[in-house]
């Protein structure tokens, strides 16, 4: 079935208590991408871990929307950046 | 189990402010949250620990007894009684909670407060039910006395109380009228949001009313009476003589009611539409003639 690979807005809300409009909220800045499946409102499996990571932030830290889309990118950035750093250890190891 | 000192997690004292215990734990709780320390057990550990010591401190019954009986560590038997006692009673079935091998609070947490957690920060615990969104369409003048309607929301019937003066697109909360809770949490609340249509003839800003009435050429310049509708009634008013055209009165407490402020009224604004004759009679037009010879 189609929807096994998605998930319904209104069940990921129900799960965390929250409200469909923080979603649509989230989708507004592009943080995650509403999709129409069986004329429901999905989100894509793949994106689960994200999305909870913003719950999760939004709800301890109180961060709004455009604070979670910069949250975002820097930890996009730092993770980067630590792919990044564990590769050069890696090769200077080789020289080691 | 080791004594924790909650102020000293938070770095605050002890006669710290609900503010400053809030702002402390802000700052921490940026800094430790593992989402944003990814791979860092220590970071970990340390954001639970701000979390329990925001627990208690922010919670003013917690506070207290952490207070009373958080420094007298000799006092740590009791706790263990008590921790005893309603470990017994839960075996009875009286007690349903129980904090399971994955708390995220600590042995001594647990020991003093029982395990029960209402607050952030918490995993695997209750989750607040839904909240439910509906909206209801009104006139303006069924809102201008406080009354009691029912709703059918999400099959349940709820009569509510509408105040007085409510404005158009304001939100109202029912507490508890939302989704049901999850694993025992509380029940959502519900959202009213109110649109008003206007028929009335009368203009509203927050509970001041405005309307134009138009005022005969002779009464704006002789002066006299004039009979205005106000929104509850008739008002009979003194025109003074030389009413220019647009001068505005206020008849002050002829307004709306002001929301959730019983018996207090905005003031109404009447705005004078001086009406020139558009046909005059013979008699009339000499008149008018002789007027202007005195250069009016």
């Amino acid at each position: 079935m189609t929807l096994q690979k998605y998930i319904r807005i209104t069940d990921f809300c129900q799960g965390h208590a929250l409200q469909e409009s923080f979603l649509y909220q989230l989708h507004e800045v592009e943080l995650i991408e509403i999709l129409e499946v069986e004329q429901q409102p999905v989100i894509r499996q793949s994106q689960l871990d994200r999305l909870e990571r913003l719950v999760r932030l939004h709800r301890d830290l109180e961060i709004s929307p455009q604070g979670l889309l910069a949250v975002d990118h820097l930890l996009d950035r730092m993770e980067a950046l630590q792919e990044e750093v564990l590769e050069l250890r890696r090769r200077l190891n080789r020289w080691e | 189990m080791e004594f924790i000192d909650y102020y000293k997690v938070l770095g605050i004292s002890e006669k710290a402010s609900e503010k400053e215990i809030k702002s402390a734990y802000r700052k921490l709780a940026r800094k430790y949250h593992p989402d944003l320390n990814p791979d860092d057990p220590e970071a970990e550990r340390k954001f639970k620990q701000v979390n329990e010591a925001h627990e208690v401190l922010s919670d003013p019954e917690k506070r207290k007894k952490y207070d009373q009986y958080g420094k007298d560590w000799q006092h740590a038997e009791e706790f263990e009684k008590a921790r005893k006692s309603r470990e017994q009673a839960g075996s009875y079935g009286q007690y349903t909670y129980s904090s399971g091998p994955e708390s995220d609070f600590s042995d001594f947490f647990e020991s003093m407060f029982g395990g029960f957690s209402s607050g952030r920060g918490q995993r695997g615990r209750g989750f607040r039910g839904q909240d439910f969104n509906a909206s209801l369409t009104l006139d303006l003048r069924e809102v201008y006395q406080t009354h009691k309607r029912t709703l059918t929301v999400g099959e349940r019937n709820i009569r509510i109380t509408i105040p007085a003066g409510i404005e158009d697109e304001q939100t109202i909360r029912i507490k508890g009228y939302g989704g049901p809770g999850i694993n025992g949490g509380p029940s959502g609340d519900l959202y009213i949001t109110f649109h008003l249509t206007n028929s009335t003839g009368f203009k509203r800003k927050g509970a001041n009313l405005y309307k134009t009435v138009e005022l005969p050429l002779t009464t704006a310049v002789l002066g006299g009476e004039l009979t205005v509708d106000t929104f509850n009634g008739k008002a009979k008013l003194k025109v003074k003589p030389l009413t220019q055209n647009n001068a505005r009165v206020k008849l002050k407490g002829k307004g709306f009611p002001v929301y959730k402020s019983e018996g207090r009224f905005g003031d109404l604004f009447i705005t004078y539409e001086v009406v020139l004759p558009r046909e005059l009679t013979k008699e009339q037009k000499e008149l008018f003639e002789s007027l202007r010879a005195t250069n009016l």
